[in-house]
């Protein structure tokens, strides 16, 4: 028989209070507000960078000749890893981009569990891995990969596409994005929209990495760069009421550091899910860039479209993210 | 054995085996990492194996565990319900400060467990389960799944929320977010349209321990019925010993009122629940529970049912499943009963025991407990409401996790390719139909390789006169399967502007194979 004591009117009203208490501040939580800047890790506080893998001869970073002045840089060839460390190092190297104790967050496409990476639905899992080792080999305090699944559960999609194992075994870390962290920004340059709800941690990255599969798409025709950061971002289906100005404005607030165009497999029809082996094209193409818009206009080239097709890219292009003109930069070629 | 040391087992065993029931509860999600069943108490629950059994009208060998069940009624009575229920353990946790023994309630009222169990297998053998939502584990399965799981993740999420608008705990916040709250309670928010009105009955189940300390034990729960009746030939049973002093403590501690003052304290084998309070509380230590072999039949008592009660129960219960077929659903599927996939090529509603396992592991909680959207008949099965979450398309967890086979075990592959529903466009509401807007969320998202939405060109004039082509979408019925992507995701407000239906009962098959 239960022998509890009875409860005393003091002990009820403390009970209450706590109850009371937690239910305010669980009431508070909803309340989105302005983001405050963050105080950013700064190098001192920050461990020490980890030494750069050493996988000998074979690695392509020890023997290529970096090329710093180039603007883009095409790689083609059959070994995924081994063309993003070259498209890397000819536009001046991972160090351009990622300082020593750099808090970096990559962001591949991994928008559904349904199919592996070689149906070119998600972005290679090798090419993600390669970047991830090379921030670490920077001296990268964390290297964050992370994407925002429609179909699956992230951590579904994460292990489905590969990149999870990928990434993992060369010490990064995959994150399943926290809508906690989801907060509402101001987007100053915005045309169309000027606050947006966004991942807080990657407007805070000291640098974003944007690894984009180049596949096609029912609305937009295909899927780049910049409608790749659409996996930053809540409320997706809103920026479908003026789609191609919309990404350019999510795309003028994100600004990548570094767009890798993943022309590795690409899917020519039946995007952005893909399923069907028929559909996806060998392409083994890598496109490297600090300029997206330029980015994703050679990537077109690879489905024979031009940047004008794509309706994203002149608009960023307008908005001055970047330039569609190729000829007017250094373009290098390469092959591995 | 010491009384007092039996009882702080049997306290122990309730807490282990509640603890047992959360652990099968949470991991029930990450299907095959547990080497226990998520469905482990169903399985040892008797009453389910009957009711599956006899409206499935077969051998379910998965569910033969309850017959561990039924020996240990045969050797201990009704030690299930005092040592293991986790539904029965709650009832003991909140009980009310000042027990009631329930004078008032007359003893007459035990006889309705027996009579509810009477309706279960009649119309189970009618082949209808409509009330095997009675059994304590679904109960208990789909209050925690529907309602205080959720709001449990409610509380909790709300008070992280809070903590994370304070933006130097966030290192610490995302390591419990990650491995603590995100696989205890999962990344998707908890919405169930059944929440509220599963959680009032699971209410008034406990409320009624203020009229009479475990009283849906007592009188009301069908399981318990169901054991008692193997529990009247239990070898062990308890006795009471010349030393009494007739003080009659344990009359009035007894959880179950069973323990009669004026027959020398005597009670009933199928009444008492082993729980050995009144053991362990007798100032003179009178009470025990010796093996009795051979064993007998329990002492018949007034409230035990009449062969006259279980034959009119019995009638009502069939003229009741007859009742139930004026309800429009036997002539007439809802636009909107989708079911779980695979359900279309089985007997769904009869093999069906409402457990609830389905709804619990589906990880876009997609699958919701009906209410009366079936009819009365099909309270509480699982529907697909794609708006609130999809089939997702790589995943066949309540394939895995349901018990009697209502949804069928088909492969992945089979599951890709059999239609449980069919999409609907509604073109007043679609943006590129009724709004000349560019939207191809529909078919984009959708699964299938071959795209079971694709879109037409047209040429559209805006205000400005300025012209230009939108594409518009349309449904391929040979393709689709009905999985709910498109409409989940379907920017539209409020209802979507494209919706699974239910299917033309002709596509009830796996295409291609």
């Amino acid at each position: 028989m239960s022998q509890k004591k009875e409860i005393n009117r003091r002990e009820f009203i403390r009970k209450m209070g706590l109850a009371g208490a937690g239910l305010y501040l669980a009431g508070c939580s909803n309340q989105s507000k302005e983001a405050l800047p963050t105080p950013i890790a700064n190098a001192k506080t920050a461990t020490p960078a980890p030494e750069t893998p050493q996988t000998g001869a074979q690695d392509p970073v020890e023997n290529t000749p970096t090329y710093g002045d180039v603007y883009l840089s095409v790689v083609r060839g059959e070994d995924p890893r081994a063309m993003a460390m070259r498209a890397i190092a000819a536009i001046g190297g991972i160090e351009q981009f990622v300082k020593n104790g750099a808090d970096v967050i990559v962001k591949p496409n991994i928008c559904t569990d349904y199919y592996p990476y070689e149906y070119g639905a998600t972005t290679n899992p090798q090419v993600v891995a390669a970047i991830v080792q090379l921030c670490l080999g920077a001296g990268a305090k964390r290297v964050r990969v992370m994407d925002n699944p429609f179909g699956g559960t992230a951590l579904s999609a994460y292990k489905r596409s590969g990149i999870e194992d990928a990434v993992i075994a060369v010490g990064g870390e995959m994150e399943v994005m926290n809508n906690n962290k989801f907060r509402k920004n101001t987007i100053p340059d915005g045309v169309d929209i000027q606050e947006w709800i966004f991942y807080q941690d990657i407007l805070n990255a000291d640098t974003v990495i944007n690894i984009p599969i180049a596949k096609q798409h029912g609305t937009t025709r295909l899927t780049l760069g910049c409608k790749n950061l659409m996996g930053t971002i809540l409320n997706r289906g809103q920026i479908h009421a003026n789609i191609y100005q919309r990404i350019a404005d999510l795309t003028s607030r994100v600004r990548p550091a570094l767009t890798v165009v993943d022309g590795v497999r690409t899917l020519m029809r039946g995007g952005p899910t893909g399923g069907n082996l028929d559909d996806v094209k060998m392409s083994n193409t890598i496109i490297a860039s600090a300029d997206v818009v330029a980015a994703d206009s050679q990537a077109a080239t690879l489905f024979d479209l031009i940047a004008e097709d794509i309706g994203y890219i002149p608009a960023a292009a307008a908005m001055g993210l970047g330039t569609m003109d190729l000829t007017s930069v250094k373009v290098e070629e390469f092959s591995v | 054995m010491n009384a007092k040391v039996v009882r702080k087992a049997r306290q122990i065993s309730q807490f282990a085996f509640f603890a047992l029931f959360m652990y099968l509860f949470v991991q029930a999600v990450y299907l095959g990492a547990s080497p226990l069943e998520s469905d482990l108490f169903y399985r040892l629950d008797p009453l389910i194996a009957a009711t599956a059994m006899l409206a499935g009208r077969t051998i379910i060998a998965g569910l033969l565990y309850a017959l561990i069940n039924i020996a240990a009624a045969l050797i201990f009575g009704r030690v299930w319900c005092g040592w293991v229920c986790p539904m029965g353990s709650i009832l003991d946790w909140l009980s009310p400060q000042k027990s009631r023994h329930g004078k008032q309630v007359p003893d007459r009222w035990r006889t309705v467990k027996y009579l509810i169990l009477t309706v279960l297998i009649i119309a189970a053998v009618l082949g209808n389960q409509t009330a095997v939502i009675a059994d304590p584990i679904s109960i208990l399965t789909r209050t925690m799944t529907t309602a205080i799981w959720p709001a449990l993740r409610k509380m909790v999420f709300g008070v992280e929320g809070f903590l994370y608008q304070f933006d130097f705990l966030w290192p610490a916040l995302d390591v419990i977010h990650a491995n603590v709250l995100l696989p205890l309670f999962q990344g998707i928010e908890s919405v169930f349209i059944a929440g509220i009105p599963i959680f009032l009955l699971f209410g008034a189940i406990v409320g009624l321990n203020w009229i009479a300390e475990r009283f849906w034990c007592r009188y009301l729960c069908p399981l318990g019925g169901m054991l008692g009746l193997f529990s009247r030939g239990a070898i062990l049973r308890r006795e009471v010993s010349e030393a009494c002093t007739d003080c009659g403590l344990c009359a009035r501690e007894c959880p179950t009122g069973t323990i009669d003052k004026s027959k020398d304290y005597a009670s009933d084998p199928a009444e008492c629940i082993y729980c050995y309070d009144c053991a362990a509380d007798c100032p003179v230590s009178a009470i025990s529970f010796p093996a009795h072999l051979p064993t007998k039949w329990a002492e018949k008592q007034p409230y035990d049912p009449a062969r006259r009660d279980v034959m009119v129960t019995a009638a009502g219960a069939a003229a009741g499943v007859s009742l139930l077929g004026v309800e429009t659903i036997t002539r007439r599927e809802p636009e909107r009963m989708i079911r779980p996939p695979g359900a279309t090529l089985t007997d769904f509603t009869t093999l069906c025991m409402r457990c609830g396992e389905c709804v619990r592991v589906c990880p876009t909680q997609g699958l919701q407990p009906s209410l009366l959207e079936g009819g009365l008949q099909n309270l509480f099965t699982p529907r697909l409401v794609p708006r609130l979450g999809q089939c997702s398309f790589t995943c066949s967890a309540c394939i895995e996790v349901c018990p009697t086979g209502a949804i069928p075990p088909i492969t992945i592959e089979e599951k890709q390719a059999t239609p449980i529903g069919l999409a609907s466009i509604d073109q007043d509401r679609c943006l590129a139909w009724g709004y000349d807007t560019i939207c191809s969320v529909c078919e984009e998202i959708c699964p299938l390789a071959e795209k079971a939405i694709r879109q037409e060109e047209r040429e559209v004039t805006d205000l400005n006169g300025n012209t230009f082509t939108i594409k518009l979408p349309y449904v391929l019925r040979e393709l689709c399967i009905g999985c709910g992507a498109c409409e989940y995701h379907c920017p539209a407000g409020g209802e979507a502007a494209i919706q699974v239906k239910t299917l033309p009962s002709t596509e009830a098959v796996i295409r291609g194979i």
